[in-house]
């Protein structure tokens, strides 16, 4: 068992696919530690400010379902089998 | 029917509603046309710059259909007149640029119980979804915290074209019960590499907006 990554528009061109297995982490700040870890600069570039650990605030994370209100619930626990969804929301019409 | 925003998403939407035979049509919008709004706000023309976008608005879809009756309503939304503005209205489409107002939509929509088609763009990316208040999450539940405002944001015109034909057709299947609407389910248009998928949406019941203790 495992969390579920999905990942939307820029991140999916990032990380050059849709969704990703991670183990091994309790929340979701450790999650995206792990993503970076797993798949380099070119995802924490989409993750954080330039040189920062800044989350950019392009940046909206649900956790089955429910959307994050970021950088505060970073510390949301996760647990085996939960879907995160991690996408742009887009503001112009 | 009420359009919010007579934009690239705005344009799209209300000319389909209207082609449809939609009998009446209620349009917001305080903005003129400028000659950079012409690449996707195909309900103005380029003798129309300057003028005020309901204007331009208002002819066009008469002249698609001459009995389509059009209300327009040339005020910014604010929180003082978002109730009064969209109240009576069967369905609400988002035609917003920003996402200030667009919230003050989606707490109306939530408090006079009106469904409310969520659109929004960027670029080649777009995204939908559709709120039915007490049925399903509204767009706080989706997009908690507003994203960065950005001056300026480039938009191929066509992505807009692509969301706004389909806020025009949830709002159709919503008048008249045909199908499934896309609730609870937030819609990611790429036009990068031309997909289309869907993020799973719930109601947050401690949404400040349609929670336990919203409204
Ligand atoms: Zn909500």
């Amino acid at each position: 068992m495992a969390v579920t990554v999905k990942f939307f528009a820029s991140f999916r061109e990032a990380m050059g696919k849709k969704q990703e297995s991670i183990e091994g982490v309790n929340n979701v700040a450790s999650l995206l530690d792990e993503l970076v870890r797993k798949f380099g600069e070119k995802l924490a570039e989409q993750f954080y400010y330039s040189g920062t650990r800044e989350l950019r605030k392009t940046m909206n994370i649900l956790v089955n379902g429910g959307g994050l209100n970021l950088p505060h619930d970073l510390d949301k626990p996760l647990k085996d089998g939960d879907v995160v969804a991690i996408f742009p929301p887009v503001s112009g019409g | 029917m009420a359009v919010a925003g007579l934009g690239g998403l705005g344009s799209p939407a209300s000319i389909y509603l209207a082609a449809a035979g939609i009998g009446h049509l209620t349009l917001i919008d305080a903005q003129r046309v400028e000659p950079s709004n012409l690449n996707r706000q195909v309900l103005h023309s380029e003798s129309d710059v300057g003028q005020s976008k309901l204007k331009s608005a208002t002819k066009k879809l008469t002249e698609i259909h001459s009995n389509i009756e059009v209300d327009g309503i040339y005020r910014e939304i604010t929180s003082k007149n978002v109730d009064r503005l969209i109240k009576g209205a069967d369905v609400v489409v988002d035609g917003m640029d920003n996402y200030p107002t667009r919230y003050l939509l989606n707490r109306a929509c939530v408090r006079n119980r009106v469904p409310f088609i969520h659109g929004a763009v960027e670029g080649l990316v777009g995204q939908l979804m559709t709120i039915l208040p007490s049925r399903g999450p509204c767009l706080k539940c989706a997009v908690p915290k507003e994203p960065p405002k950005k001056p300026h944001f480039p938009v191929l015109g066509a992505t807009p074209g692509v969301i706004g034909c389909l806020q025009a057709m949830e709002t159709i299947k919503l008048i008249t019960g045909v199908g499934k609407p896309l609730v609870g389910r937030m819609l990611i248009f790429n036009g990068t590499d031309m997909t289309f998928d869907e993020i799973k949406v719930n109601r947050d019941p401690s949404c400040p907006v349609c929670g336990k203790h919203g409204r």
